[in-house]
């Protein structure tokens, strides 16, 4: 599967890492990195456990790749959940913002598995 | 210069993520060695390692284990933040923190997601502007060093020239022209005292220096009196120990005629010159000044002047002992002197004694 139409299963800008980081090899290296990680269980755990600091970390990180990367339907998720994390203390029901990022990863991760399988 | 352009310049990229620090490598490498740290931690570490190699840094904020601005602390503690630059990289703008980079000396902040060409071109052009600084400190320092260095030949060469023109004056007097170094020393001594003492005076290091050297000219008018009184063995007439006393204010026009408005060590020596024989009681001459209205630097040379006269041998007398040179000063038997004066001198008078008695003593010679 090319790289192009990955990126448009899961709402990436296609364009614009390619416009900055300029070789499909190497991003394609940083994707399959990324995977790896399994950031939603990383923040799914750290929330588990009430561990604020290490889910608003991951959740940071999370966000900060995915601009890198230009994965901009999972980076907006992620951004908004950041935000609400960012007191280390969250005020009200973020449950809503966990789910929308664990969806988003899903679909992400979902469309990156194609790239394991070449 | 050649092994600069051969040589790589090295990086240092601190993230907590790989694939963040993968990508800032990934854009370095052809140009720059990449070092990596993965927290605070490791990035304080490297640092201390490889100080002398690290042209910039890359600093992630949000890190576990010391974040961005701890390192940036460190590297203000240890004032590594003048010689390496530090771009900070974060996925986000916040006033707050932004400015706190700043603060602490970043050089820019970038913010994710992060064009490559940009990036290359803003590290090399903060890379250059630290070099092109440090370079200019360097021949700055050089040239501070030079500059000094001259200074202190300047000042030699002038010590040097003072002396043997004071000297001369001595000379005509038979005497060995240890007189000047005597008076040099104690003035010098007194001083400092003074300074500790009395800080109110405001007399600086260095003006304690021009002060010294200007002591060795107090007498410099003693050239202009005739042999027949400057070196008469016994006591001086009235009328001859008028004449003696004009030498203050004859010093004085040799020194005007070389006149330098504004200078300092001109002030000193004319102020010495003249006033070194006044009195705190207003009955020295030649201007009677009264109390305060001598300038200290003269009530300072005055006293150590009487103290060496007393403790010296003359044509016309033995030397007296310490002891009793201090007992005829303090029953104010050869002058008065202002209590702060008084106070100094016998602050002082140790080591007066010790080197009147020591490396200035005279008893080889009575």
């Amino acid at each position: 599967m090319e790289l192009r139409a990955i990126y448009e299963s899961m709402n990436g800008d296609y364009d614009s890492v390619i416009n900055r980081l300029r070789d499909e090899e190497r991003i394609k290296k940083y994707l399959l990195k990324f995977l790896n990680y399994h950031y939603d269980e990383l923040i799914q755990n750290a929330l588990n456990d009430r561990d604020y600091e290490i889910a608003f970390r991951e959740a940071h990180n999370l966000k900060g790749i995915c601009a890198n990367l230009n994965l901009d339907a999972l980076g907006v998720a992620a951004s908004e959940l950041t935000e609400a994390l960012r007191g280390r203390n969250p005020e009200g029901d973020i449950s809503y913002l966990v789910e929308a990022m664990k969806m988003n990863y899903d679909k992400t991760a979902l469309a990156l598995n194609a790239l394991t399988e070449e | 210069m050649e092994k600069n352009i051969m040589e790589k310049k090295t990086l240092l990229i601190v993230d907590d993520v790989d694939i963040n620090r993968d990508i800032l490598g990934d854009i370095f490498e052809e140009q720059y060695c990449i070092l990596e740290a993965e927290n605070g931690d490791e990035a304080i570490k490297k640092l201390d390692a490889y100080k002398e190699e690290i042209a910039l840094v890359l600093l992630d904020l949000q890190m576990p284990k010391k974040n961005g601005l701890d390192v940036l602390r460190y590297m203000n503690e240890t004032n590594l933040i003048r010689i390496i630059p530090v771009i900070m990289i974060t996925g986000e703008a916040t006033v707050e923190s932004d400015v706190k980079a700043y603060e602490l000396g970043a050089s820019d902040i970038i913010y994710k997601p992060f064009e490559p060409a940009i990036v290359i071109r803003r590290a090399l052009n903060i890379i250059e502007l630290y070099e092109h600084r440090i370079h200019l400190e360097k021949k700055l320092e050089k040239r501070t060093a030079q500059l000094k260095e001259s200074q202190e030949k300047l000042e030699k060469n002038n010590e040097f020239l003072i002396n043997a023109l004071s000297s001369v004056v001595e000379f005509r007097s038979l005497e060995s022209g240890e007189h000047i170094k005597r008076v040099k020393t104690f003035t010098g001594i007194l001083l400092y005292h003074l300074q500790k003492m009395y800080p109110e005076y405001g007399i600086t290091d260095e003006q304690r220096k021009l002060i010294v050297n200007a002591s060795a000219l107090h007498d410099i008018g003693k050239i202009a009196i005739s042999d027949d009184i400057l070196l008469k063995p016994g006591k001086l007439t009235r009328e001859e120990f008028e004449i003696m006393k004009t030498h203050s204010v004859k010093g004085c026009e040799i020194l005007e005629m070389f006149k330098q408005e504004e200078n300092e060590f001109y002030k000193y020596c004319y102020d010495i010159c003249r006033y070194h024989h006044e009195r705190y009681d207003g009955k020295g001459y030649p201007d009677n000044l009264v109390g305060e209205d001598i300038p200290i630097w003269a009530q300072i040379v005055s006293i150590v002047d009487v103290y060496d006269a007393l403790v010296s041998k003359r044509v016309y007398k033995t030397p007296y002992a310490v002891e009793e040179a201090e007992r005829m000063i303090l029953a104010g038997e050869c002058g008065t002197f202002s209590p702060k004066i008084i106070d100094c001198f016998e602050a002082a008078k140790f080591e007066l004694f010790q080197l009147t008695e020591g490396k200035f003593s005279f008893l080889e010679n009575s």
